[in-house]
């Protein structure tokens, strides 16, 4: 199969340098796996025979290859079905989802299998999305758009397939955790820990979308309508974040043995806000961790832990490219029914 | 409670027909065969009920199978919730608060110098109450521009 990867930013990036690394371990899967395109915001790099991944080791700007295409876009080769699998890659814009979402667009419609971490465009239209890969019986897999390397949509969609998912709730940002625990371990206020956190690269120079529960509201919606059948939108989501919380408040809790944690739940509603946890619980966990808890009429309660954002990440779309790679056979990629 | 059940076969049985179909977890029985009163025979039962109704329910069933209840008890569960407000300015108005069923167990404040007040809650009520006073202290909160933070689940 060919692989088209659109964006050239960390994930981009991070992704080619983990298909150097387990090109063999893929070629073992489908002999004929390459890559044959990248595409960054000027043009793109393109051979319908392959892309040698090892020469892109040499080159630090794509537009310094020779294959680049000054002014050419994603949808020059999406629109001629230059390739079968396209990651999707750019960064997420939550006000209009582009460009991922045209790009996720054009491919699904023409039956190209789409993997992405990109929370926008799944934010904004995920039924519709859905219904298009399920139309043209290709794959929309998203692992990596929610917790990053925690598998929580494998996870269900292979583990918990005779499961109804009575209640979720996590811990989303990796931003806002890190900084209320340094509040709890240090003791520090939630103006230094933030800015301990711009400092270490984990919070944005612009760190609202994180503390003020924007990135937890737009997992909370994926999650809700992926896994949870509803079709909520991120303004169905009652959002509180962190700006307000107080050494104090913290020092409060901890000598009553919680934590104060930024908390997303799907209940009868969606909310994100920050809830006393107990120290004991399982979805407590500290620094930049995700934590999900799935509560279900059969498991009862599992509780994932792992790494949201980073080059993580590319745990999760690796193992969506595989899904891709092995299912190749089959006629129709269908998506999984919700209990 | 306790039933009084006439000394025959099956009465136990028919006792816990009503009991099982209103939802009742058996925790407990104890059969006094050797104190009878009467030709019955006292069995006391601690049953844990899904809900008052159910409990209700199910003592009227028992009464109209002509079972007597010699005792009945309930004992609500109790929850003990803590919260936490940051920015309160009118602390009476928490204090002051009456919700059927809630308690103020325990109240501590901290009011550093350079930064808001910041009020640990504990209270005790029972599970059926938990909604309503959730929804209380979130409106309490926002009515003096300040943030509830309630307990995971609650």
């Amino acid at each position: 199969m060919r692989l088209l990867i659109v964006g050239f930013g960390f994930i981009g990036r991070e992704l080619v340098k983990a298909l150097r690394d387990k090109m063999s371990f893929l070629r073992s899967i489908d002999r004929d796996f390459k890559v044959v395109g990248i595409v960054d915001s000027k043009g793109y790099l393109y051979n319908g025979k392959g892309i040698d991944i090892d020469d892109l080791n040499k080159i630090t700007r794509l537009s310094e290859h020779r294959d680049y295409k000054l002014g050419g876009t994603a949808l020059d080769l999406l629109g001629q079905n230059l390739c079968d699998i396209m990651v999707e890659a750019t960064p997420t814009n939550i006000k209009d989802g582009e460009p991922g979402l045209t790009h996720i667009r054009l491919a699904l419609s023409r039956g190209i299998h789409v993997i992405t971490p990109n929370k926008g465009p799944l934010v904004l239209a995920f039924r519709e999305l859905m219904n298009l890969a399920e139309r043209n019986e290709c794959a929309l897999l998203y692992e990596g758009a929610v917790a990053g390397a925690i598998p929580v949509f494998s996870l269900v969609r292979e583990c918990l397939q005779g499961d109804k998912i009575v209640r979720l709730s996590g811990i989303l940002n990796g931003t806002t955790n890190y900084i209320l625990s340094r509040m709890f371990f240090e003791e520090i206020s939630f103006e230094i820990a933030l800015k301990e956190a711009q400092e270490k690269g984990i919070a944005e120079r612009d760190p609202s979308y994180d503390i003020d529960g924007i990135d937890a509201a737009c997992k909370l919606v994926i999650l809700a309508n992926a896994l949870m059948g509803r079709e909520a939108r991120l303004n169905d989501v009652r959002i509180v974040g962190i700006r307000g919380i107080t050494q104090e408040a913290i020092s409060l809790a901890k000598r009553a043995n919680y934590a104060i944690k930024l908390i997303g739940t799907i209940d009868r509603g969606l909310e994100v806000a920050p809830k006393l946890v107990p120290i004991n619980h399982p979805i407590c966990v500290h620094g930049t961790l995700n934590a999900i808890h799935i509560e279900t009429d059969l498991a009862r309660e599992i509780t994932l832990v792992g790494y949201g954002a980073g080059k993580e990440t590319i745990s999760a779309i690796l193992n969506d490219l595989i899904t891709v790679l092995r299912k190749r056979g089959m006629s129709k990629f269908s998506s999984p029914k919700i209990v | 409670m306790t039933l009084a059940l006439a000394d025959k076969p099956g009465q136990l049985l028919r006792a816990l027909e009503p009991i099982a179909k209103n939802g009742g977890n058996i925790i407990s029985i104890i059969h006094e065969r050797d104190k009878p009163v009467e030709g019955y025979v006292p069995v006391s039962l601690v049953v844990d009920f899904p809900s008052r109704q159910n409990f209700r329910n199910a003592i009227n069933e028992l009464k109209n199978l002509g079972i007597a209840v010699i005792k009945s008890e309930e004992v609500v569960e109790k929850v003990r919730l803590t919260f936490i407000l940051i920015g309160i300015t009118d602390l009476k108005k928490i204090i002051e608060s009456r919700i059927e069923g809630v308690e103020i167990i325990g109240l501590e404040i901290l009011t550093p110098s350079l930064n808001k007040v910041s009020i640990k809650l504990d209270v005790e009520t029972h599970a059926e109450a938990v909604n309503i006073l959730v929804d209380h202290l979130r409106r309490l909160a926002e009515d003096q521009n300040a943030l509830l933070i309630a307990p995971i689940y609650a």
